[in-house]
């Protein structure tokens, strides 16, 4: 049976570890930054994503244009759906889905890859080379997921609304204008911070979760399965968290205009 | 010089070393010996400063280190030296990089002048026509080559440190390794420590000898005190491996 005084102290151990290599990071990022590392980290970690979050978006503005031209049309407010898909898109749906979709690559990558250097004692090598894992690992991969991300989310928030604009003309008969001007009014500072500020959050939470389960991953190959299992699973729980934290944040800064 | 104080390290109630006392001079190997899970590994990490005891110190050449904090633990151990038991390699790395690491990490030496260390080093272990490869092109006994080329990579390795160097190498690439480690010893002036429990390669590198059984120190000395020891557990240990 589990003891709950050792499951607490376990939780409160794993935030202070998670804590602390994070502040590390951070550190090493004014202290140390490593220029190559972070642009290679970057190129790995963004360009490497652009297919898959491309794809995503586009489909999700495909499937977003339509369940709403079917929903508006009784109404006769289709004129409404280029507003209607931009603001769900730049919002909510646009870094939410490119996050999940970079978690599963991403996330997953990060902690096979360093789980892996765990387990064959690369880590320790380092280590004893003098070289701080969190200095030469980890910070580079957590600059790079917060640029990154909320770059990919805004050509991916593009790709959507774009795929929207083909609902809208072909299925729902809307004329593109129309549906641009629509598009132009969700452009507003609250959607457009919500659509920068969440995706750096995201790229923050996917990637330092992927290299904490990575780096303590002991236990060889199994081991390594387990911890890329559980920090995808802990990365996409937390991302949809930090989505509803910010989401309401942002709405008791700046009311209930869109 | 290496000194290791009453050094006691356990996880949770399980004692790994209990009061252990070891002294390794100057440019001497000592090879540690034991069973497997006796504790040897552990001797290497609190040496490493990995493992933290939970009594007694770890002093080098004076430095304690077990009370070094974590930045002051990183530049210590830019003059040690260590090889793992599989290598451990970078294996995003190509071998030239592997061997340069440290010097990117720790000089401001140009490409060329890294690409010339490099190129000794690895001359020095004669694997310099593998420069370009990656680490799973090559062979059990040319991974330890590279591993104790990434070792010497320092400029002043003060302290190198084997774990079961030989362990699944056949018994010519064996003795290559050793030998290998002999010349290191030799021409660097290192103070070493060797994990190991094959006898051979023990004989073949250490001037000290150590036995490790139940978390404890049983028996130190040279290859002679060894072998006239009357411990039976040692007694026995010698006795499998002729």
């Amino acid at each position: 049976m589990i003891d709950p005084f050792e499951f607490v102290l376990g939780i409160l151990g794993t935030i202070q570890s998670f804590t602390l290599m994070v502040a590390r990071a951070f550190r090493y990022l004014v202290v140390h930054f490593r220029f190559r590392e972070s642009l290679l980290e970057m190129d790995r970690l963004g360009v490497g994503s652009i297919p898959i979050v491309f794809l995503a978006n586009l489909f999700a503005g495909l499937d977003m244009a339509l369940q709403f031209s079917v929903v508006m049309a009784p109404y006769g407010a289709t004129n409404l759906l280029g507003k209607v898909v931009a603001t769900s898109v730049i919002r909510d749906m646009g870094p939410v889905l490119a996050s999940l979709v970079m978690s599963a690559r991403v996330t997953a990558g990060i902690t096979s890859e360093l789980g892996m250097m765990s387990t064959t004692q690369q880590i320790e090598a380092l280590l004893v080379m003098g070289v701080d894992p969190v200095d030469r690992l980890v910070a580079p991969k957590i600059l790079a997921g917060m640029v990154m991300l909320p770059v990919l989310s805004v050509v991916g928030d593009f790709l959507g609304v774009l795929a929207g604009l083909a609902v809208a003309m072909f299925g729902a008969h809307v004329a593109a204008p129309l549906y641009w001007s629509g598009v132009r009014t969700a452009l507003t500072p609250p959607n457009l911070v919500n659509g920068i500020v969440k995706p750096f959050v995201f790229g923050f939470i996917l990637v330092s979760i992927g290299c904490f389960y990575g780096l303590r991953t002991t236990g060889g190959a199994q081991g390594v399965g387990r911890a890329t299992t559980k920090a995808v699973v802990y990365a996409a729980i937390w991302i949809l968290i930090a989505n509803f934290l910010i989401s309401k944040l942002l709405i008791d800064v700046w009311g209930w205009s869109l | 010089m290496i000194r290791l104080e009453n050094l006691t390290v356990a996880y949770g109630p399980r004692v790994i070393l209990d009061g252990i006392n070891l002294e390794i001079p100057t440019g001497k190997t000592m090879v540690i010996l034991g069973e497997s899970g006796s504790g040897k590994t552990t001797i290497l990490k609190c040496v490493l400063g990995t493992l933290h005891p939970v009594s007694g110190r770890v002093l080098a050449n004076g430095q304690d280190i077990s009370t070094l904090k974590e930045d002051d633990l990183l530049r210590f151990r830019q003059r040690m030296g260590m090889v793992f038991q599989e290598g451990a390699l970078f294996d995003s790395l190509t071998v030239g990089e592997n061997v340069a690491f440290w010097l990117w990490e720790h000089t401001w030496l140009s490409d060329e002048e890294v690409e010339a260390r490099v190129r000794t080093l690895l001359r020095f272990v004669g694997l310099e026509s593998s420069i370009d490869a990656k680490p799973s092109d090559l062979s059990g006994g040319m991974r330890r080559r590279v591993a104790i080329a990434r070792a010497m990579a320092a400029e002043d390795p003060a302290f190198m440190l084997y774990d079961e160097p030989t362990t699944g190498l056949d018994p010519f690439t064996s003795k290559s390794i050793c030998d290998l480690m002999r010349r290191v010893q030799r021409e660097f002036t290192t103070t070493n420590i060797v994990v190991t429990h094959d006898l051979t390669d023990a004989y073949r590198v250490g001037d000290l000898f150590t036995f490790i059984k139940d978390a404890k120190v049983i028996a130190t000395g040279s290859r002679r005190d060894i072998e006239h020891s009357d411990d039976p557990f040692i007694k026995t240990f010698l006795s499998l491996d002729s």
